[in-house]
């Protein structure tokens, strides 16, 4: 080899090496693109609907959890959480704290879905005309709906005909593009909160179509509206949204109880549901309900006797129970990959009879009729009478283990393992990393 | 050391026109008898010199009046040799026992130990081989000042946490930059599923030759945007012109657990959880329905004993024996062959390891070539190659978080038996399968999930196939000054494939599940530099280094999971009814960097260096692309001046100061950009946002100073350093909390500081010269964290237990102040540690304030390592120290909870308060717990302090006599002894330990059944051709 070749190799090298580095600098990332993109066209903004829709669906929230802690915040002599996890543990004994890791999660994930939400909602403009209501109405639901889990949650519950000048959730209503002083929100009250509520569901409700696949219809819009004011003691407001669900006729109940649960998709009852599928989602009521033979946990919940003995031997409802490691078990949750049910027709025939019977109205139907639907679907004889107390025990046991037990616990002002239904203790901790992070947070009462 | 020696052989030829009176020759060898290549021989007074030849031979003309002949050798003591009659002499030269002017590897090229102005530790290969160990960091451990490594658990391959000089970021890594041959590899661990594998496990430690750590910012920060947290250069064996050597070496032994923690048997289990039942129905009073725990917890013995009766402690299972493998065999194998001529040398090293873990199901075994060749193509031009390839093979058990772990199992009750006991099949009455005699017992029996099925019913196997190599070319363009053009790469592929069994936890529910990944890191790297070494006027040494590097890295990975197997005998993918994920996805990230370097010397006597790179990355933003990393330093060898110079006490003393700035772009590869990701739904397409952006991010800066003296005394007899540094890091990036009302809840930000500073000693003494030899070598340091600045009004970054604080060590331990049990009614108290409270307690852990209680980080680690010889026996005894640290044992509030759950408890749950003036720090047991069991507490904070016998070696060297009998240049017995004894107050497994699915830069120092340590004690044999 000749030297000369040898220095013009080196040289060219070095000559290459400088020229040629400072492009092999910009490299981009494969599996994400910016966030100018993501919302510039139709498509993407849909797809970024879709994404809020995941969120959602995430075990923190829709994915199960958030049914799972009402129904262990309400549990007392039913049921027993067995599981090792503390978060869940604190909710069951009434004994949270201010860094209840269950609590953070549903907090943060939330507030996730709701900046999806916002950024969907700041690109309307750039959705094609035909879809722009149903893609407003879709996010407005989903904004509501959540809002409505936080308001319940996280503050003191909403007193009715009073001012609820109570410290609720902070309202964030635009997305986040950078962190600015703005980003520091405090509290907006009770009220304030469930305005905002009502102001995205009555809004989706009026735009959206009444039929929209797995997706958001006005029909879920206004299930969810008739849980809102339900919640509010409004029950004209909440017999008129249970009525419009059920005249919609895009809804029956099944014929039998059973087949409501574990499914792949979503039935003629479902009203709105979380998919899951094999491929993506998450089940957390079969993690924490169910046992390991149909992919759960090891049995992190027991039924107790004392919720057994409720069911008439011969309620179908009763069957659906059975033993599994050692203990008696939910059987609406065996299907790991199944959906969650956010709301379903039977709770709407049940809030339009409780609000008939509290009106002495028969709107729609007479409540014996609305209660029968639900009473005799389960194997049960009809009733010719009902009394709200009727109503009340029929609900409590159609959706059992479905998420409704401290809700209803609030609003029906009862107490739970010796705690009043405004304790404290029924409340929800500010998650102790959002109080460290921004100081314009105050802490709920007894944290 | 072949290329200095050269350069000394070049200085010292002088060609002088000298009258040769008389003609001297002869041989120069070391000890053993190896011709020493290059040795200088001088006539005393005068400059007739020569060097040896490749057979050691030399031949000097002497001029008249010489009586004196001086051979020299670096790292040998210097001899003079009066001239008798005989015209041949013969001279064995003696290993010097202080090693100043030893070579050390630096960054782009070799120094002299004794004219460098940084601070590096050099680790040789003599304390690196044969050891029973996995992975080199672990054969670091306790070898270097200021050099904190930790095994965080004790499975084979397993993580490794070093910290040079401290931690000096929270978000960055804190690991140092890996440089094998000129290389910067990849080390962070790439599988997905289970235990955290260490990639550096992939290097066979037996075929390296030196390790240097860089220290100091003016060794490291030629190493740019890199070096914030040190760098470790690795150095493997290169070829020696001579005679071939083939040395094998087999070492054959047993591994056993370090440590045993103590739990309850059967009868105390039953008598505990009985108390704690009893102890809540009084509580609770009576229930109207007559439910009462104490029958409640009864049934559940039964349940958990199975066909046993809890009643009789029939059954009292020791779930440690099952966790832990007995005498796990651990094996290693090596060959090498190495020589080479005029033309070209080579090195050729093979090696076999086979580490059984000391968890049942857990295991390691490394297979790897090495070859290094270099070749000279003319007198000028040099060609060569480093090439290893190994494939190693991991017997993957899951991370400690999970309940198939193997030290998880010993939360099972004692009262269940592991295996059914009967001679016929058993179905339990609270459900479950049906098991056959002598079939593992699994839920409802257990109380948790039987992690021995994964043992029997689950495969999980982990390959890497790894490729390390390099090829140069170097060019000699003028005297002194060299070119070298380099190209490197390093592809480490990984392939995990794991297959649950339907009776397993993962695969029950769903006929058996099966998962395979494969990852693939293709990291490459060229290089162009040049050195230039020259001397002027004798006295004026320079060495120049200025070139230029690029690197990029490629990881890709692939992974499928699948499910629904028609029989566990089918475990590969192509059988799974229903494929339920398959992904892939590709990261990557660059740098470019420009480098220049000039250290000058007056005489060896005033010594001055100053370096700097630029570095830039596709890691940081658009606006903050490139950045410079300077560094100057400054030496006085006092010992050369005339005031010190002849002393016979002080032989040696350098004083050195440093100043210089690294930074550390370890941090993810897009975190200055705004993005979205996908995430579908329900099988549509979506999108999510999933960062904020900041355009201005860019590195950590660290700003280190270092001073130390090198000091010598009788002869060098007694040697060491001192040094004392502060080393301080801005910009540092955050992942700053922000508000989660935001949607986000972190945003990464150029905003913390953090600040190390500390002394480090070196002492190595040779205590006993001759026949019988005593040298002792001792490395202490002390390091001070502190946290100075976090974001605008954060005062803390709350990361579980561990938390960051301003004014505190990185990783405080934060929570309630633990203040023991009232003696009244048993209750668990705290310390509430209010403004105004002083001491008082409540029993309202909701009440107590939380407080820092206790720090992770040791305020001082040391080793000291003890290595005598007399004739062919040699003994080395290193012991190591890590002290003032606390761990916290993240799984106390299930194992000591005085009965809550029935998770076996530790033993000294049976000293809970049991009748008013009872004085103990464990309360009253309660079922279900509430008392004293809430997890964020000093009730599970201990001392971590502890010495460990790291290693112990007794070897046997046969003499040269009995060896030539027999056709063989070395044989030599041995048996090391591995952690053989740990001194420490920790209750656990093992003080040295961070469980390994939750350790980061904050958290560390949590025990969460994570394995202990291997005990291992091996055999060995090495023999030389």
């Amino acid at each position: 080899m000749k030297v000369i070749n040898i220095k013009s190799l080196f040289i060219g090298l070095l000559v290459l090496g400088f020229f040629g580095c400072d492009e092999q600098l910009e490299l981009e990332p494969a599996q994400s693109i910016s966030e100018s993109l993501a919302l510039e066209t139709d498509a993407n903004i849909k797809a970024v609907l879709v994404g809020a829709y995941d969120e959602l669906g995430v075990g923190n929230l829709f994915g199960g959890e958030t049914l799972r802690n009402s129904e262990l915040l309400g549990g007392d002599g039913e049921i027993q959480w067995v599981g090792t996890f503390v978060g869940p543990r604190e909710m069951f004994t009434k004994q949270m704290n201010s860094d209840n890791a269950d609590a953070e999660g549903t907090w943060l994930d939330a507030y996730q879905t709701i900046n999806i939400l916002n950024n969907v909602l700041s690109a309307l403009d750039r959705v094609n005309d035909s879809d722009r209501n149903t893609v407003e109405g879709e996010a407005l639901f989903m904004r509501g709906l959540l809002y409505f889990e936080l308001i319940r949650f996280y503050a003191l519950p909403y007193e009715a005909g009073q001012v609820n000048s109570q410290t609720g959730v902070p309202l964030v209503l635009t997305p986040t593009r950078g962190i600015t002083d703005d980003s520091y929100v405090a509290r907006n009250t009770v009220d304030e909160v469930y305005n905002q509520i009502l102001a995205d569901l009555t809004r989706a409700a009026s735009i959206l179509p009444s039929s929209n696949s797995w997706r958001a219809s006005s029909g879920a819009a206004n299930a969810i509206l008739a849980r809102v004011y339900l919640q509010r003691g409004e029950y004209q407001n909440a017999l008129n949204a249970a009525n419009a669900v059920i005249e919609s006729g895009e809804y029956a109940l099944l014929g039998d109880y059973a087949d409501v649960f574990n499914r792949d998709a979503n039935s003629s009852e479902d009203i709105f549901a979380i998919q899951n599928t094999t491929q993506d989602g998450t089940n957390a009521m079969n993690t924490f309900w169910s046992i390991p033979d149909f992919g759960g946990r090891d049995g992190d919940i027991e039924i107790f006797q004392g919720h057994l003995d409720l069911y008439d031997p011969a309620d179908t409802r009763l069957a659906l129970f059975f033993m599994g490691n050692g203990a008696m078990r939910s059987g609406k949750w065996n299907n790991q990959f199944g959906n969650v049910g956010v709301v379903r027709l039977a709770e709407m025939y049940l809030v339009r009879a409780e609000c008939n019977i509290r009106l002495g109205s028969s709107t729609g139907a007479a409540p014996v009729d609305d209660y029968n639907a639900v009473h005799t679907r389960a194997g049960l004889p009809a009733a010719t009478d009902v009394t709200l107390e009727d109503v009340l025990f029929e609900r409590r046991l159609e959706l059992a283990h479905e998420g409704a037990k401290i809700h209803d616990i609030k609003r029906l002002g009862q107490s739970v393992g010796g705690f009043a239904y405004n304790a404290n203790e029924l409340v929800f901790p500010i998650p102790q990393r959002e109080i460290n992070a921004n100081p314009s947070l105050t802490q709920n009462p007894g944290y | 050391m072949k290329k200095l020696s050269l350069v000394f052989g070049l200085m010292l030829f002088v060609l002088g026109t000298t009258l040769a009176q008389r003609s001297i020759s002869g041989t120069v060898t070391d000890a053993d008898g190896e011709a020493l290549i290059g040795a200088s021989i001088l006539a005393q007074g005068t400059t007739s010199g020569t060097v040896t030849d490749i057979d050691g031979s030399y031949t000097l003309n002497v001029p008249e009046g010489v009586t004196t002949l001086v051979f020299s050798y670096t790292g040998f003591r210097t001899q003079e040799i009066a001239l008798g009659t005989s015209n041949v002499i013969d001279v064995t030269l003696e290993e010097a026992v202080e090693q100043l002017n030893e070579v050390v590897v630096v960054g782009y090229g070799t120094q002299i130990k004794s004219t460098v102005t940084g601070n590096i530790a050099k680790v040789g290969s003599e304390k690196l081989e044969n050891t029973p160990v996995t992975t080199l960091e672990q054969n670091l451990q306790g070898k270097s000042a200021g050099v904190f490594i930790e095994s965080v658990n004790g499975k084979p391959g397993a993580q490794m946490r070093v910290r040079i000089r401290g931690a000096a970021s929270i978000t960055a890594s804190n690991q140092p930059l890996y440089v094998i041959d000129g290389i910067p590899v990849t080390t962070e661990s790439q599988n997905l599923s289970g235990a955290s594998l260490n990639p550096l496990a992939d290097l066979n430690f037996n075929d390296i030759e030196s390790v240097e750590i860089l220290k100091d910012a003016s060794a490291a920060a030629i190493y740019g945007s890199r070096a914030a947290n040190g760098v470790v250069l690795i150095t493997t064996k290169q070829g020696k012109k001579g005679k071939t050597k083939v040395e094998a070496g087999y070492q054959f032994g047993f591994s056993n657990p370090t440590g045993r923690r103590e739990f309850v048997n059967a009868a105390e289990y039953v008598e505990l959880f009985t108390e704690a039942a009893v102890n809540l129905d009084e509580i609770e009073g009576n229930t109207p329905d007559g439910f009462n725990w104490k029958d409640w917890v009864e049934a559940r013995f039964d349940r958990y004993a199975g066909p046993s009766d809890w009643r009789t402690n029939e059954t009292d299972t020791d779930w440690q024996d099952e966790a832990f493998r007995k005498d796990a065999l651990s094996r290693q194998a090596n060959l090498s062959f190495s020589g080479g001529d005029e033309k070209t040398r080579f090195y050729v090293g093979l090696g076999w390891s086979d580490q059984e873990g000391i968890l049942v199901g857990n295991g390691f075994t490394r297979m790897s070539g090495r070859l290094n060749l270099d070749h000279s193509i003319t007198e000028k031009l040099t060609a060569g190659v480093n090439m290893s390839i190994s494939r190693t093979f991991t017997d993957q058990v899951s991370n400690d978080n999970a309940f198939s772990t193997p030290l998880q199992l010993i939360a099972q009750a004692p009262i269940t038996p592991v295996r059914n006991p009967l001679n016929e099949a058993y179905t339990s009455p609270f459900g479950g399968r049906t098991y056959q005699p002598g079939e593992l017992f699994d839920r409802p029996i257990n109380v948790y999930y039987n992690g021995l099925i994964d043992t029997e019913e689950a495969q999980r196997n982990v390959t890497t196939y790894r490729n390390i190599a390099n090829g140069y070319l170097r060019y000699e363009l003028a005297p002194g000054l060299r070119i070298n053009g380099e190209v490197a790469v390093d592809i480490y592929n990984l392939r995990d494939d794991a297959f649950w069994g339907v009776k397993t936890f993962s695969g029950q529910a769903s006929n058996g599940f099966g998962s395979s990944q494969s990852v693939q890191v293709l990291n490459y790297n060229t290089k162009l530099y040049a050195n230039y070494i020259t001397t002027l006027n004798d006295v004026h040494n320079l060495d120049l280094v200025g070139g230029i590097e690029y690197q990029k890295s490629e990881r890709n990975l692939t992974r499928t999971d699948g499910q629904e197997f028609p029989v566990d005998d089918l475990k590969t993918l192509a059988s799974a009814a229903d494929i339920t994920l398959g992904t892939s996805s590709l990261t990557q990230f660059s740098f470019a960097s420009y480098f220049l370097r000039a250290n000058y010397n007056f005489d060896r006597k005033y010594l001055f260096s100053v370096s700097a790179r630029v570095d830039g990355s596709s890691r940081f933003g658009e606006n903050n692309r490139y950045g410079v990393f300077p560094a100057v330093s400054a030496g006085w060898v006092l010992s050369e001046e005339d005031f010190l110079a002849g002393g016979s006490t002080l032989s040696f003393l350098k004083l050195r100061a440093s100043w210089g700035q690294t930074g550390n772009a370890a941090i993810g590869n897009f975190p200055s950009l705004g993005l979205y990701g996908a995430e579908g739904y329900n099988g549509t397409p979506g999108l999510q946002p999933s960062q904020i952006p900041n355009p201005d991010l860019t590195w950590e800066s660290v700003t280190q100073i270092d001073v130390g003296i090198d000091f010598g005394f009788i002869d060098n007899r007694i040697n060491g350093e001192i040094d004392y540094y502060i080393k301080e890091t801005d910009d540092m990036l955050l992942n700053v909390p922000v508000p989660g009302t935001a949607g986000f809840t972190t945003q990464t930000r150029n905003i913390g500081a953090i600040e190390n500073k500390g002394f480090e000693f070196v002492l190595n003494t040779n205590n006993l010269v001759g026949e019988f030899k005593w040298n002792t070598s001792l490395n202490l340091a002390f390091n001070q964290n502190e946290v100075t600045r976090l974001a605008d009004g954060q005062d803390m970054i709350d990361g579980g237990t561990n938390i960051v604080k301003i004014g505190e060590p990185l990783g405080v331990f934060w929570g309630k102040e633990y203040a023991g049990v009232d003696p009244a009614n048993g209750d668990a108290i705290w310390y509430i540690n209010g403004e105004n409270t002083g001491r008082e307690t409540t029993n309202d852990f909701a009440e107590a304030n939380d407080v820092v209680m206790g720090d992770p980080n040791p305020d001082v680690i040391g080793g000291v390592t003890n290595d005598f010889s007399y004739k062919g026996f040699s003994l080395s005894v290193q012991f190591r120290g890590v002290f003032g640290n606390q761990l916290f044992n993240g799984s106390g509030y299930f194992m000591s909870t005085q009965g809550a759950w029935f998770d076996n408890q530790t033993k000294d749950q049976l000293n809970r308060w049991q009748q008013p003036g009872d004085i103990t720090d464990v309360p009253k047991a309660i079922f279900l717990g509430g008392n004293g069991d809430q997890r964020r507490q000093s009730r599970y904070i201990r001392e971590g302090s502890f010495v460990r016998l790291q290693n112990v070696t007794f070897g046997y060297e046969f003499p040269r006599s009995v060896l030539q009998n027999i056709g063989l240049s070395r044989l030599r017995l041995y048996v090391t002894g591995q952690n053989l004894a740990t001194f420490t107050d920790y209750d656990g497994w093992d003080p040295e330990v961070s469980t390994d699915y939750n350790v980061s830069n904050i958290t560390f120092g949590q025990d969460f059944y994570a394995a202990p340590q291997p005990k291992t004690i091996v055999f060995g044999i090495n023999i030389g051709l």
